[in-house]
């Protein structure tokens, strides 16, 4: 790119076309989370639906803990090695949403435990029913759909509320150890799908460039 | 047409160039940007992109901080609100010369 004086078309073309190519560098660090955080998520349902359903216990929930971790050290790990982006409105507001989804289940699941202890101390006999699927499942749908909106990715939306819509129905319908899979389709159709348009769209653009 | 074109404000001749221009495109989305990452988006040569930086700096359309990352020395480059100012000016002036409509 050199310094010469342009024609006001060359202008507008040049600013139109450096915004998407920052534009999209920035989406590709966005595209490579939701395929690792979809496929854990999809992974980890599975293990833990066919834990749940061998041993009968529901304890191997606790697994979604240790996935969190996991996803964790895997985002820090792949951030240092891809390609470094500046962070702008987009970038900021995904990772914030995602933020607070976690903080969100984390603190709605220990809030959870908090009301069935503080229950169970006033009446042995009280129980809680709560259909934590059903809500993690919403609020997951949710914060996809936000991602989507925010990137301008219409392909992303129209999957995150298929996935949500599909999820949302197999959790009303199934009860048990078999409502924990809605979470692999969610992980798949909700977070892997749409990580691949959007990199499919970074490297088209990449290429068009 | 060149009547026309003498009703028009002039064209800010700092942002009228090809590598300045780009280096505010890149600016004005971004909270801010490492010399790096604005060399890879622009595909511009080290020094000529160093020379360009500089002008843009010398009239506080973004300003440039020279920090370090580790063992290495980092240049990070940010919008003003003058160089804010600037582009939004020079994108509608640009409209007016192609005649789009605003809104």
């Amino acid at each position: 790119m050199e310094t010469k004086n342009l024609s006001t078309e060359n202008s507008l073309k040049i600013i139109a076309e450096t915004m998407e190519r920052s534009r999209m560098t920035i989406a590709k660090n966005s595209g490579r989370p939701l395929i690792l955080w979809g496929c854990l998520v999809a992974v980890t349902s599975v293990i833990i639906y066919f834990l749940w359903s061998k041993t009968g216990s529901p304890v191997w929930n606790l697994l979604w803990f240790a996935m969190s971790i996991i996803g964790f050290i895997c985002t820090i790990l792949m951030s240092k090695n891809s390609e470094k982006a500046p962070k702008n409105e987009v970038s900021r507001i995904l990772g914030k949403t995602w933020m607070w989804f976690g903080i969100f289940t984390t603190g709605f699941y220990l809030m959870i435990w908090v009301a069935y202890f503080i229950m169970r101390t006033c009446n042995p006999d009280a129980a809680i029913r709560v259909d934590l699927t059903l809500i993690i499942t919403l609020m997951m749908g949710l914060c996809g759909v936000i991602s989507g909106v925010v990137m301008k990715m219409k392909s992303v939306v129209a999957c995150l509320v298929f996935a949500t819509a599909v999820s949302v129905l197999v959790a009303l319908l199934v009860n048990g150890p078999a409502q924990i899979l809605v979470f692999a389709v969610l992980g798949v159709l909700g977070l892997v799908v749409p990580g691949f348009i959007l990199q499919g769209k970074v490297r088209n653009n990449q290429q068009a460039a | 047409m060149e009547e026309k074109q003498k009703t028009f404000k002039p064209l800010d001749p700092l942002l009228h160039s090809e590598l300045r221009l780009a280096v505010m495109s890149i600016l004005i989305g971004v909270d801010e940007a490492d010399f790096v990452y604005i060399k890879s988006q622009t595909g511009a040569t080290a020094g000529n992109l160093s020379v360009q930086i500089d002008k843009l700096s010398a009239a506080w359309y973004i300003e440039v901080e020279k920090t370090f990352r580790g063992k290495k020395t980092c240049t990070i480059c940010r919008i003003t609100d003058k160089g804010r100012n600037a582009f939004a000016e020079y994108v509608e002036t640009l409209k007016q010369y192609l005649q789009i409509p605003k809104g």
